[in-house]
C-alpha cells in the first residue's frame, strides 16, 4: 500500500463538485502522495472520466460491521469493500458487536486491524454504556484515546434519562460526537412496522412515531443541558426532523441522519411486498408525509443521509416478518437511492453524504488542493437495478428490485483506489 | 357443483378477505350453502378430492378450527395429515421455512396453517406452488371464520347489503374482527365497533368502520352483535382493567339485549367466556346463533377446499 500512496493520478474531464468550497465545474483533478495537488506531474496515470462526476468521498456515521462476534453478517474486510463499492471513503462501525466495543484495548485492537483493510477507511464508535445495557457508562475516555470516532449505543436507545444525561456530560469534554438512536424503548416493545393504518390493516404491531419524537425531544433537551455534540441517527419521522430543525435554529450542536431508503420507501411498501422481511427495518418505513418532511430536511440542510447499513444473513431474515431480525444492508445502494430521491441534484447529494457527516467527525470533506484525496467518481446518468449486495455479506437489501439513478464507478481513499471499475 | 363456480377466476390461496371481491365471496358462500347438504346425509362423504393431500399445520393451540378443517377435508375424501406446534420440530429450532420445505417434499396439494405471526401464510404461499389456506395468522386475518360468520348472517338476514354489524371487544388485536370487517364492508354491510380505548382506538376508522365506545351505543341499530373473546392471558401490559369492569361496561346481558332489535343475531367466534363477554342466558338464549356458526364453519371450509382444489377449475396435473 505504500506504493499506492506515492502513485499519481490525473482524473480528466469530470464535473468536480465540492460543496465545501462551493466549486462545481468540469476540471482535471490531480492526486499525488495521497493528497489533491495542482499538478500530479508528467508520470501521473491519466484516468478518463468524461461524463462522470467527482464528489468528496461519502462518510457513514453508523454502520453495523458485525466484527467482532457476528462474522456471518459482515467483517471489517467485507464491510470496508462494500463501503468503497458504495462510494464511502470513511465508515464508522457501530459498537453493536460481541463483545460490545466498550473498552479501550478492544477498540485499539480493532483500529490496528482496520488499518489493513483495502476498501473504505473503517473507524469505530465506542459504546456509550457498558454492553449497550444503558446502565453504567463505558470506558469512554480510554476509547477516545484509542481513536474512537464517536461514542454511541448503536441501534439501542438509552431508556434512562439520567444515564443519558451523565453519558453526555461525561463525553462532552472529550469533544467527540455522541450518536444516539432516538426512541422510547417501552413504546417499541413488539413493534415491527410503523404504527398507522397500514400496520392496522396487515396485522403487524406498530412502532409509533411518538417513540422517535420522545427520544428526539429528550436528546435535544439534554444536549441543551450538557452542551454535548449530539448526532441522532436513524431519523424517520416528520416530528423528529421538526424538533431537530428547531434545535439547530436555537444554536444547539444537534445533527441528524436519515437512512437513504426512507427517502424512497414508505410503509405501504411493506403491505405491497406481502411481508417481505427485507423491509423489517429500524427505524421502520414511515408514511408519505414523513418522507416528504425528510426530503425537505435534507434539502434545507437540517439532515444528512446515512446508509443505515445493518447486514444480516439469510438465516436471520428467512423467518416470519415479526420474528426476522430488523435491519437492511445499505452501503452499496445509498448513493443511487439518495440521488434518485433528490432528483439528480449531485451537489445536494455531496452535502448529504459527504460534507455534513464529515463535519460531525470534525473533518472537512473537500476537493481542494492539499486535502486528503478521499473522493468518489459517479455516473449520474446510469440506471442501476438494485439487487442483493455484491460486496457486503448481508442478503437483506430493502431496495432490491428497484431501478434507481446513478452508479458509483470508482472510490479513492487517501490517493489509493479502494474500488475502481474504470481501470482496465 | 355450482353454476357460480365458473364466474370467478380460480385462486391458488386463501390468505385473507381483504381484496377478495364481492362476487368471489358470494361464490364461496353459495357453494357452502349447497355443500351443506352433504353434511345432512347419512353417508357424509363425496369423492371430490380423492387422491389429494391436505396438510394442516397449527403453530398455535386450536381444537375446533383444526377439527373443522380436518373434517372438511375428510368429507371431500382428501388425505389429511396434520401437526400442531407441540408435536413438531419447531420447538427444536427448525424455522418455518425448513418445516415447509419438508412438507413440500411430500408433494401436498394444500396447506392449512395457523400461526402466531402475521404474514406467515403469505410467506409460504409465495415460496411454494401448493395452495395455502390461512387458518389465522397473528392478529391479521382469519378468513374462514369471517366467511362462516357471513354465511350465518346471510342465512338469517337474506343479504348483507345495508345491514349493520356491531363488533364488540378487542377489535385491535382480533384477526376475527379484521377478516369480518374486510369481508362485511366488501359485501356492503356497515360495521360499527365498540370496546375499551385500548382495544377499540379511534384509529380503527382507517379500516372503514365506525368506532364507538360503549356497547349501548351500538346495540340499538345492529342486525348482528358479534362479541369477541377476551384473551386476557394474551393481552399486553395495561390493556385491560379488572374482568368485572369489562363485563359490566362491555358485556352483553339480557337487560342490554332487550334494548336491541327483537330479531338481532348474537354471535361469538368461541370459546365463550360465560359471564365476561356475555351472560350465560344470552350465550344460550334464543338470539344466539353460536352453534350455527360452528356447523357453517364446516361447510365454508369444505367449499373453500373444493374451490381451491377441485378438478373442474383445471390444473388437475400439478406436475
Amino acid at each position: 500500500m505504500a506504493t499506492a500512496v506515492e502513485q499519481a493520478f490525473r482524473i480528466c474531464g469530470a464535473r468536480v463538485i465540492c460543496p465545501f468550497s462551493g466549486r462545481d465545474e468540469v476540471r482535471d483533478l490531480h492526486v499525488r502522495g495521497g493528497v489533491l495537488c495542482a499538478d500530479a506531474g508528467p508520470d501521473a496515470c491519466v484516468i478518463d472520466a468524461d461524463g462522470l462526476a467527482i464528489l468528496p468521498g461519502f462518510v457513514d456515521l453508523s454502520a453495523h460491521l458485525g466484527d467482532p462476534g457476528y462474522l456471518w453478517r459482515e467483517t471489517l474486510v467485507t464491510g470496508s469493500r462494500a463501503g468503497a463499492a458504495g462510494g464511502f471513503t470513511t465508515v464508522v462501525a457501530s459498537p453493536d458487536t460481541d463483545p460490545v466495543i466498550d473498552r479501550g484495548p478492544l477498540l485499539a485492537n480493532l483500529e490496528q486491524r482496520a488499518a489493513a483493510v483495502s476498501g473504505a477507511r473503517v473507524r469505530f464508535a465506542g459504546a456509550l454504556t457498558e454492553r449497550l445495557a444503558g446502565m453504567e457508562l463505558a470506558e469512554i475516555g480510554c476509547m477516545v484515546d484509542a481513536g474512537a470516532a464517536a461514542i454511541s449505543d448503536g441501534g439501542r436507545a438509552v431508556g434512562d434519562a439520567l444515564v443519558l444525561r451523565r453519558a453526555l456530560e461525561y463525553a462532552q469534554p472529550f469533544g467527540v460526537p455522541v450518536i444516539l438512536r432516538p426512541a422510547e424503548p417501552e413504546l417499541e416493545k413488539d413493534g415491527v412496522v410503523h404504527e398507522g393504518p397500514v400496520a392496522l390493516r396487515i396485522g403487524l404491531r406498530g412502532l409509533p412515531s411518538a417513540s422517535e419524537e420522545m427520544g428526539t425531544g429528550r436528546a435535544v433537551a439534554l444536549a441543551r443541558l450538557t452542551r454535548a455534540r449530539v448526532h441522532l441517527h436513524g431519523i424517520s419521522t416528520a416530528q423528529a426532523v421538526r424538533q431537530v430543525r428547531v434545535a439547530q435554529e436555537q444554536g444547539l450542536d444537534v445533527s441528524c441522519g436519515i437512512p437513504a431508503r426512507n427517502l424512497i420507501l414508505v410503509d405501504e411498501d411493506v403491505a405491497r411486498s406481502q411481508y417481505d422481511t427485507s423491509l423489517r427495518l429500524l427505524p421502520p418505513l414511515r408514511t408519505g408525509t414523513d418522507r416528504e418532511a425528510l426530503l425537505q430536511a435534507v434539502r434545507d440542510g437540517v439532515a444528512m443521509v446515512t446508509a443505515g447499513h445493518v447486514p444480516l444473513s439469510r438465516v436471520e431474515k428467512e423467518h416470519e416478518f415479526e420474528r426476522s431480525a430488523p435491519g437492511g444492508a445499505g452501503l452499496e445502494s445509498a448513493f443511487a437511492a439518495t440521488l434518485t430521491a433528490l432528483d439528480g441534484d449531485l451537489a445536494l447529494v455531496a452535502e448529504a453524504l459527504s460534507t455534513r457527516p464529515a463535519s460531525v467527525l470534525g473533518e472537512r470533506a473537500a476537493l481542494s488542493e492539499g486535502c486528503r484525496a478521499d473522493l468518489v467518481l459517479v455516473d449520474p446518468l446510469a440506471e442501476t437495478c438494485i439487487g442483493a449486495p455484491q460486496f457486503s455479506m448481508g442478503v437483506n437489501e430493502p431496495l432490491s428490485g428497484r431501478t434507481l439513478r446513478g452508479a458509483v464507478k470508482a472510490t479513492m481513499v487517501a490517493g489509493r483506489w479502494a474500488f475502481n471499475t474504470l481501470l482496465p | 357443483m355450482s353454476d357460480s363456480t365458473a364466474r370467478v377466476a380460480r385462486r391458488k390461496d386463501m390468505l385473507g378477505l381483504r381484496g377478495v371481491s364481492r362476487e368471489e365471496i358470494t361464490q364461496i358462500l353459495d357453494t357452502a350453502a349447497q355443500i351443506r347438504r352433504v353434511n345432512r346425509r347419512r353417508v357424509k362423504k363425496v369423492p371430490t378430492l380423492r387422491g389429494r393431500t391436505v396438510v394442516s399445520a397449527f403453530f398455535e393451540n386450536s381444537t375446533r378450527t383444526r377439527m373443522s378443517f380436518d373434517l372438511a377435508a375428510k368429507r371431500l375424501s382428501a388425505d389429511v395429515l396434520g401437526f400442531s406446534a407441540g408435536s413438531s420440530s419447531t420447538k427444536k429450532g427448525e424455522t418455518l421455512m425448513d418445516t415447509a420445505r419438508n412438507i413440500d417434499a411430500w408433494r401436498p396439494d394444500c396447506l392449512i396453517i395457523r400461526h402466531p405471526s402475521a404474514g406467515a401464510p403469505h410467506m409460504l404461499a409465495k415460496a411454494f406452488d401448493w395452495s395455502v389456506i390461512n387458518a389465522g395468522d397473528g392478529i391479521h386475518e382469519h378468513p374462514t371464520q369471517a366467511l362462516l360468520d357471513m354465511l350465518t348472517m346471510r342465512d338469517h338476514l337474506g343479504t348483507l347489503e345495508g345491514r349493520t354489524v356491531a363488533i364488540v371487544g378487542d377489535v385491535l388485536h382480533s384477526r376475527v374482527a379484521r377478516s369480518n370487517i374486510f369481508g362485511l364492508t366488501t359485501m356492503g354491510a356497515k360495521v360499527v365497533v365498540a370496546g375499551p380505548g385500548t382495544m377499540c382506538p379511534p384509529t380503527l376508522e382507517a379500516l372503514g368502520v365506525e368506532v364507538r365506545h360503549r356497547i349501548d351505543e351500538v346495540l340499538e341499530d345492529a342486525h348482528v352483535v358479534m362479541m369477541l373473546r377476551v384473551q386476557r392471558e394474551r393481552l399486553g401490559k395495561a390493556v385491560m382493567t379488572e374482568v368485572a369492569e369489562y363485563a359490566r361496561l362491555y358485556g352483553l346481558d339480557l337487560d342490554r339485549l332487550q334494548r336491541a332489535r327483537p330479531d338481532v343475531l348474537v354471535m361469538h367466534p368461541g370459546p365463550i367466556n360465560r359471564g365476561v363477554e356475555m351472560t350465560p342466558d344470552v350465550a344460550d338464549g334464543e338470539r344466539s346463533v353460536v352453534l350455527e356458526q360452528v356447523s357453517n364453519g364446516l361447510a365454508v371450509r369444505m367449499a373453500l377446499l373444493y374451490l381451491l382444489l377441485g378438478e373442474d377449475g383445471g390444473d388437475g396435473d400439478r406436475g
